[in-house]
C-alpha cells in the first residue's frame, strides 16, 4: 500500500536493527515507512517484540500472531541469525558492514560483550552510524539500571508536573518515552547521516530515554533551578488560560476538553451555554479573575458539560469559536475523520494476522512518498538477504542452517 | 596553548540554514532543535514578540519579556529579527531571507500566513528549492481544519488524555479521576520533535527530487502517533481500553504504583522468578506465602489484598532503601522522583542533561542534549536573542548582499 507515488526521500538507505520492546523498532518502522531498507535481527531465541500479548485471535502465543511486532514492524525484512553463536555474531557483524545505520536498545554493554560494540563495528564500517538507545543512556552511574517506561517517567521529572489538584504525582500514559525516544531517534539518525554525507565522517549516538521526556518539562526545571519553587500539581489547569479543562460530558466516562484563552472565547462560552449571569459575573470579567477564581468556573463549566452530550457540546463551542474537543480513546483514533481524512490510519494485510490497522507516519509531504506493507514473518527474508548481501552461496547457506545458526 | 578549550566542533546540520515565523512552542521547538545541531537559524518575531516572552517562569515572577525561561529556553542557538509582516516592506525582508534559507518552518494560524502571502503554496513558488513545514492543530485538511485547537485539545484528542494516568498507573475511580493533562506543553513538544524530524526527512529527500516541500504537520495525528501501546490492543482485541486500575488494563500481578515511606515507587514482579526474589527480600512473610498468592494467576485474581499487603511493606521503606534493595535483588522497582531529586542526581550531573544558562542575570539550569552525538556534540552556541537583537547583522549587510 503506497499512499503516494512520489519518490520515497530515505529510498537507497540501509538499516540494521537490533531493537527490542517498542522505542528503537518504533524508530525504524518510521525509517522503513519512509524509503529505508530495514533489516530485523531476530531468532527464536530472542523474539524481538513477538512475545507480549496481545496476539491475533486463534494466533495466541504465535511469533507471527503478535500483534506488536506486526505493526512495529511494518515493511521490515526479518533475518533470523542467533547471536549467541560465533557464526550468527559474525554475520551479524557482516550485515553491520553492509549498512548506513545500526540501532540497538539492548541492556548497557550486552553488544560490546557480544563483540558488536560501535567500536568494532566502526573498524569494519567506518562510517557507520549507531543509535544505542537506553533507559538512563550508555553513560552515568545509572547507565546499568533497569528502565522500564515507568521508571524512566519517574526519574525524568515529568511525574511530578502530572497528577489531580493538590494530589500526588501520576503516571503519564501512552508508555509515551519509548515512542517519544524512537522519534528522537528519527531525528538523530538523519542528522548524523547529514552530516556524514558533507564529511564522510559517522559516529555513535547515545540516546536516554529520560533526557528525551525531560524535554517535555523545560517550565518546571527551570522554574525550580531558577527560583526554587517545586510544582504543584493542577490537574488539567494552566497557568494562563482558565477555563482549561477535562470535563464530564452526559454519557458514561465520556470527555470534553475546554481551553479558554481570550475574554472574547469566554463569553461566547457563556452565550453557548445560555448563562447571562456567568457573563456578567464580575469574577470571571478577566483572564486574571477566571484563573483567581478556577475553582468556581471548573464547578460551573462541569455544571453545563455534564448536561450535554460530548459530540454536540464540541460542535457548539466551535462554532461559537472556543477550542474544544472530546477525549479520544485509541480505538475511537482508528475511527477518527480526521485522522482518516489526513490519511493517518493505514491498513495492512498480514497473512496470519490479517487486514490491521494502525497510525502512519503523522505529516504529509506533497513532492515525497511514504510507503506502507506488511510485516515480515518470522526468517522470511534470512535466505535473500544472506545470499544477495552477504554472497553467502547455497553450499555455506545449507551449513549456517543445519548448524542451527539461523534458528 | 595548553588548557585553551578546542574550537567548538560544528553541528551536524552546519549547512543548513532555517528560517523560523513561529510562536508559542511547537514551531519554535522545530527550529530550536535543528539550530541546537548545527543549523543557522533566524527567527522573525513580529514587534509585539513571541508570546513565550510573557509566559516565564521569571525570575522570582516578575514579568520582563527578557527574561523568561520558556522563552530562553525555546530560542537558544537561533539569531533573532522583529519584522513587521503586516508591512510590505516587511514581508520583501522576509522573502529576502527565504532567499538563502533551505528550511521556512511556521506554526502561525494559515490565514496570518496567507495574509503576509507567506503561506506555503505561495513561498514555494517564489522559492522552489525551500523545505516548507508548517504545525496547524489538526491539519490543513480534513473536517477539523479550520477548528480551533491548542495544546490540551489536540492532546485530548491523541488519546493520550484518556491513557493517562498510565502503566501501572490508573484511575481509582473512573468519575472522580478524570482523563488528564500534565502541567507541560507535551502535545506542542512532541509536535515540535516530530515537525524537526520530518523536515529533516525531506532535506534528505531534496537531494533526489532536486524540489523543495511543503511539510505539513498535524499536532493530533503528532501526538496521536506515539500511542503505539493502546492503538495495537485496539487493533488486535478490538476492544476499547480501559482506564480503571484492574488485571484488565494492568495485565498480571503485582505491577503496581505504590506509596512508600517518603514518596511513591512502582513495583513490578509479576513473573515468578521476581516474584520469588521480592518474598525473598520481605523476610518471608505468611501471607506472601499463604495460597492466596501462590501462583501468578491467585496473584492477579486477589489482586486488591495483594496491593494493600505490599502497600503496608513499602510504607515502611523510602523510595531509596526501595531502590537499593531492588538493585540487589535485580526486580523493577523504582522510586518517584521529585524535580528536586532529579536535577541533584549523579546520573544527570555526569551526563549534564541539564545546562547552565542565565535568566534575568541570574544562574538557572534547562534541558541539555536530547541525544548525546559522539563527533558532533550538541553546544549552547548563542542564547536566545533578545527581540530584534540581529535585526542590523540580517536585515542589512547579508540579505543586501544577497539581494
Amino acid at each position: 500500500m503506497t499512499t503516494v507515488g512520489n519518490q520515497l526521500p530515505l529510498d537507497g538507505l540501509r538499516v540494521l536493527d537490533l531493537g527490542q520492546f517498542i522505542a528503537m523498532p518504533f524508530c525504524t518502522m518510521w525509517l522503513a515507512w519512509l524509503g529505508a531498507d530495514v533489516i530485523v535481527v531476530e531468532s527464536r531465541r530472542r523474539f524481538t517484540s513477538r512475545t507480549a500479548p496481545p496476539f491475533a485471535q486463534g494466533h495466541e502465543g504465535e511469533p507471527n500472531g503478535s500483534g506488536y511486532f506486526n505493526l512495529l514492524y511494518s515493511r521490515k525484512r526479518s533475518c533470523t541469525v542467533d547471536m549467541t553463536t560465533a557464526a550468527g555474531r559474525d554475520i551479524v557483524r557482516r550485515l553491520a558492514g553492509k549498512c548506513d545505520i545500526v540501532v540497538d536498545n539492548f541492556s548497557t554493554g550486552v553488544l560490546e560483550k557480544l563483540g558488536l560494540g560501535y567500536d568494532s563495528i566502526a573498524q569494519l564500517n567506518p562510517g557507520i552510524i549507531m543509535a544505542s538507545n537506553g533507559a538512563f543512556g550508555r553513560t552515568g552511574p545509572m547507565r546499568n539500571a533497569r528502565g522500564l517506561h515507568s521508571a524512566v517517567n519517574l526519574f525524568s521529572g515529568v511525574a511530578d508536573v502530572t497528577g489531580y489538584v493538590n494530589s500526588h504525582p501520576r503516571i503519564l500514559g501512552g508508555v509515551i518515552p519509548d515512542p517519544l525516544s524512537g522519534t528522537y531517534s528519527v531525528f538523530a539518525v538523519l542528522a548524523a547521516l547529514h552530516h556524514r554525507q558533507r564529511t564522510g565522517q559517522g559516529q555513535f549516538i547515545d540516546m536516554a530515554m529520560y533526557e528525551a521526556m525531560m524535554t517535555l518539562i523545560p517550565e518546571a526545571v527551570i522554574d525550580f533551578t531558577l527560583n526554587g519553587a517545586e510544582p504543584t500539581r493542577t490537574g488539567s489547569r494552566d497557568r494562563v488560560k482558565a477555563p482549561h479543562g477535562i470535563y464530564r460530558a452526559r454519557a458514561a466516562d465520556t470527555w470534553i476538553a475546554i481551553s479558554v484563552e481570550s475574554d472574547g472565547e469566554w463569553q461566547a462560552m457563556c452565550r453557548v451555554a445560555n448563562r447571562p449571569d456567568w457573563q456578567t459575573d464580575p469574577r470571571f470579567q478577566s483572564a486574571d479573575g477566571r484563573r483567581i477564581n478556577v475553582a468556581a468556573v471548573d464547578v460551573l463549566v462541569e455544571d453545563w458539560t455534564r448536561e450535554r452530550d460530548v459530540h454536540e457540546a464540541v460542535r457548539d463551542l466551535q462554532s461559537a469559536g472556543v477550542a474544544a474537543g472530546p477525549v479520544l480513546r485509541a480505538d475511537q483514533l482508528l475511527d477518527d475523520e480526521q485522522l482518516n481524512e489526513r490519511g493517518l490510519v493505514i491498513t495492512t494485510d498480514h497473512p496470519v494476522a490479517g487486514k490491521r490497522r494502525q497510525l502512519g507516519i503523522p505529516w504529509r509531504m506533497d513532492t515525497l512518498g511514504i510507503d506502507y506493507q506488511r510485516a515480515p514473518l518470522l526468517g522470511e527474508h534470512t535466505r535473500e538477504i544472506l545470499t544477495t548481501l552477504l554472497g553467502i552461496d547455497e553450499h555455506a547457506y545449507a551449513a549456517l542452517e543445519a548448524d542451527g545458526v539461523l534458528a | 596553548m595548553i588548557g585553551e578549550p578546542a574550537p567548538p566542533a560544528e553541528g551536524p546540520l552546519a549547512n543548513l540554514s532555517v528560517v523560523e515565523l513561529a510562536d508559542g512552542t511547537a514551531g519554535p521547538y522545530t527550529a530550536k532543535l535543528l539550530g541546537d545541531f548545527g543549523a543557522e537559524v533566524v527567527k522573525i518575531e513580529t514587534p509585539a514578540g513571541d508570546s513565550t516572552r510573557r509566559r516565564g517562569p521569571f525570575p522570582d515572577g516578575k514579568p520582563d519579556p527578557e527574561a523568561s525561561g520558556l522563552y530562553l529556553y525555546l530560542n537558544i542557538n537561533k539569531y533573532g529579527v522583529s519584522i513587521d509582516i503586516d508591512d510590505p516592506a516587511g514581508r520583501a525582508w522576509v522573502d529576502r531571507l527565504l532567499d538563502r534559507a533551505d528550511v521556512f518552518v511556521s506554526n502561525l494560524q494559515r490565514n496570518v500566513l496567507e495574509c503576509a502571502q507567506l503561506d506555503p503554496e505561495t513561498v514555494r513558488k517564489r522559492h522552489p528549492r525551500l523545505v516548507v513545514t508548517t504545525i496547524s492543530p489538526f491539519g490543513d485538511s480534513g473536517p477539523w481544519a479550520q477548528r480551533k485547537g491548542d495544546e490540551l485539545v489536540t492532546f485530548a484528542m491523541s488519546g493520550m488524555a484518556y491513557g493517562t494516568p498510565g502503566m501501572p498507573d490508573a484511575a481509582d475511580d473512573l468519575d472522580r479521576e478524570p482523563p488528564l493533562h500534565p502541567s507541560c506543553f507535551v502535545g506542542e513538544t512532541i509536535a515540535g520533535v516530530v515537525a524537526a524530524t520530518a523536515t529533516l526527512t525531506a532535506i534528505h529527500g531534496r537531494r533526489r527530487t532536486q524540489l523543495g516541500c511543503h511539510v505539513e504537520v498535524s499536532q493530533q495525528a503528532a501526538i496521536a502517533a506515539m500511542q503505539i501501546r493502546d492503538i495495537t490492543n485496539a487493533s488486535y482485541t478490538g476492544k476499547p481500553p480501559n482506564r480503571l486500575l484492574n488485571p484488565t488494563t494492568i495485565g498480571r500481578m503485582p505491577n503496581f504504583y505504590l506509596p512508600c515511606k517518603d514518596g511513591y515507587v512502582t513495583v513490578t514482579a509479576f513473573m515468578d522468578e521476581h516474584w520469588d526474589r521480592l518474598v525473598e527480600f520481605m523476610n518471608k512473610p505468611a501471607w506472601a506465602l499463604s495460597a492466596e498468592f501462590s501462583d501468578t494467576l491467585a496473584r492477579t485474581r486477589n489482586w486488591i489484598a495483594l496491593r494493600l499487603k505490599l502497600i503496608e511493606w513499602t510504607m515502611t521503606l523510602t523510595g531509596d532503601e526501595l531502590y537499593a534493595l531492588a538493585e540487589r535483588a535485580q526486580l523493577p522497582i523504582f522510586p518517584f522522583y521529585s524535580i528536586r531529586k532529579m536535577a541533584s542526581s549523579e546520573q544527570v550531573r555526569e551526563r549534564r542533561s541539564l545546562v547552565a544558562v542565565t535568566i534575568g542575570g541570574r544562574p538557572a539550569r534547562m534541558p541539555g542534549a536530547p541525544f548525546a552525538m559522539r563527533k558532533t556534540p550538541w553546544q549552547l552556541r548563542r542564547p536566545a536573542p533578545r527581540l530584534g537583537e540581529h535585526n542590523d547583522v540580517f536585515l542589512r549587510s547579508r540579505a543586501s548582499l544577497a539581494s
